[in-house]
């Protein structure tokens, strides 16, 4: 069996070890440094990317929160200003209200006046009437004991009955 | 028909005498040499523009830099990742010497018992020196757990001697029988091929599938030694 030869074990021994040290050396100097370079750029990059994703993301939250406030502010803001409205619409109508009650009020008062002035206008018309026209009647069939002053009296306790 | 063992001789390729030690360059050497080339080539090429966002060809070193670095951390934790470089020429270095080796006339040099030994003694050495260099002398421990009753340190100390000595033997012999088998099998079997004349279809059609299981049980142990290697670097690190 020639792996049990000694003869050629010293040569093994010596370009074995020459081998392994040359390609520790060429491993350790050339290539693997390149790899480890490329792959730590790589993951640079990637965590590059995923901090700009979270900066992102903490924007837009931002944003988010930023229109929210703005939509609750207007909304607020709009209330409000509905609120003044509606209060001003209130005071204008009740002033109005009141006005035309006043006014209502002065030409019912002012109607009710003159109705009742055109009543006792009609009422001493008509007593005046009745008056005369008695006395037109007592003169006519000759009663002489009754006086003017008596008819007037008379028309006026009937008036009151 | 030549033996099956034939393809494991070793052949000097340039005959070098260096002290009275015998260091020929081999076809062992060469093939040791070519691993690593071909490591650097193919890194190299797929390494040649590097896009944040990989091309096929730059994923494959990128896929084997995770594969590595996953079983450190896993293993070994994250102050592992400092021996990374050396983990990761292990796993290189055999898992190349191992597929070269299925190349027909291709030596395996990890069917070797002093090239994988000499690979595990590194790797032992190494892990010693970590150990002392992280625990100084508490690194003796090692051999005398925490724990254990002093009566007992004559009877303990050797045997965790032992079984420290063990884990480069265990390491080496594992690699080792399992290229050989392998490749021995796979011989065999080519071997019958022409033999069986008309009927030879047969073991050439399973010869083939032995190779792509070959293929696989190569890259399976390159995997295997670089676990057991990572696991020893822990038991230098921490405590057990």
């Amino acid at each position: 069996m020639p792996q049990l030869d000694p003869t050629w074990y010293v040569s093994q021994m010596f370009w074995l070890v020459v081998c392994f040290f040359v390609m520790l050396f060429i491993m350790s100097k050339f290539i693997l440094p390149r790899i480890a370079d490329i792959m730590d750029k790589r993951q640079r990059k990637i965590d590059d990317y995923l901090e700009k994703a979270r900066e992102n993301k903490a924007l837009a939250e931002q944003s988010l929160e930023n229109y929210q406030k703005a939509i609750s502010e207007a909304t607020a803001q709009a209330q409000a200003s509905l609120e003044a409205m509606q209060k001003e619409l209130d005071e204008l109508v009740a002033k109005r209200q009141e006005e035309l009650n006043r006014k209502l009020t002065k030409q019912i008062q002012d109607s009710e006046a003159k109705i009742s002035q055109s009543r006792d206008e009609a009422l001493a018309q008509v007593h005046e009437m009745s008056e005369s026209l008695a006395w037109e009647i007592v003169k006519k069939i000759g009663v002489k004991d009754i006086s003017r002053k008596d008819i007037k009296n008379a028309v006026n306790a009937a008036a009151e009955d | 028909m030549s033996s099956p063992m034939e393809q494991f001789k070793i052949e000097p390729i340039i005959p070098i005498q260096v002290g009275g030690y015998d260091i020929s360059f081999t076809n062992s050497s060469l093939f040791m040499v070519l691993a690593v080339v071909l490591a650097t080539l193919l890194m190299a090429f797929c390494l040649r523009r590097r896009t944040i966002i990989p091309s096929i060809s730059q994923s494959v070193p990128e896929s084997l830099y995770d594969f590595v670095a996953g079983l450190l951390r896993e293993n070994v934790g994250v102050e592992g990742l400092k021996y990374f470089p050396f983990i990761f020429t292990i796993f290189m270095f055999v898992a190349f010497g191992n597929v070269l080796g299925l190349f027909p006339y291709a030596f395996t040099f990890t069917s070797h018992l002093a090239a994988v030994g000499t690979l595990s003694v590194i790797s032992l050495l190494f892990n010693i020196g970590i150990g002392i260099k992280k625990k100084k002398l508490g690194y003796l421990r090692t051999f005398l757990p925490r724990g254990i009753p002093m009566v007992l340190a004559p009877l303990i100390i050797p045997i965790e001697m032992i079984s420290y000595l063990s884990k480069p033997f265990s390491l080496t012999v594992r690699l080792v029988a399992n290229m050989t088998v392998g490749h021995i099998m796979l011989k065999i079997i080519a071997g019958f091929i022409m033999a069986a004349g008309v009927l030879g279809v047969i073991p050439f059609v399973f010869d083939a599938g032995i190779v792509v299981f070959e293929i696989f049980i190569g890259l399976l142990q390159a995997f295997i030694y670089t676990v057991l290697s990572c696991i020893y670097l822990s038991e230098a690190l921490h405590e057990h």
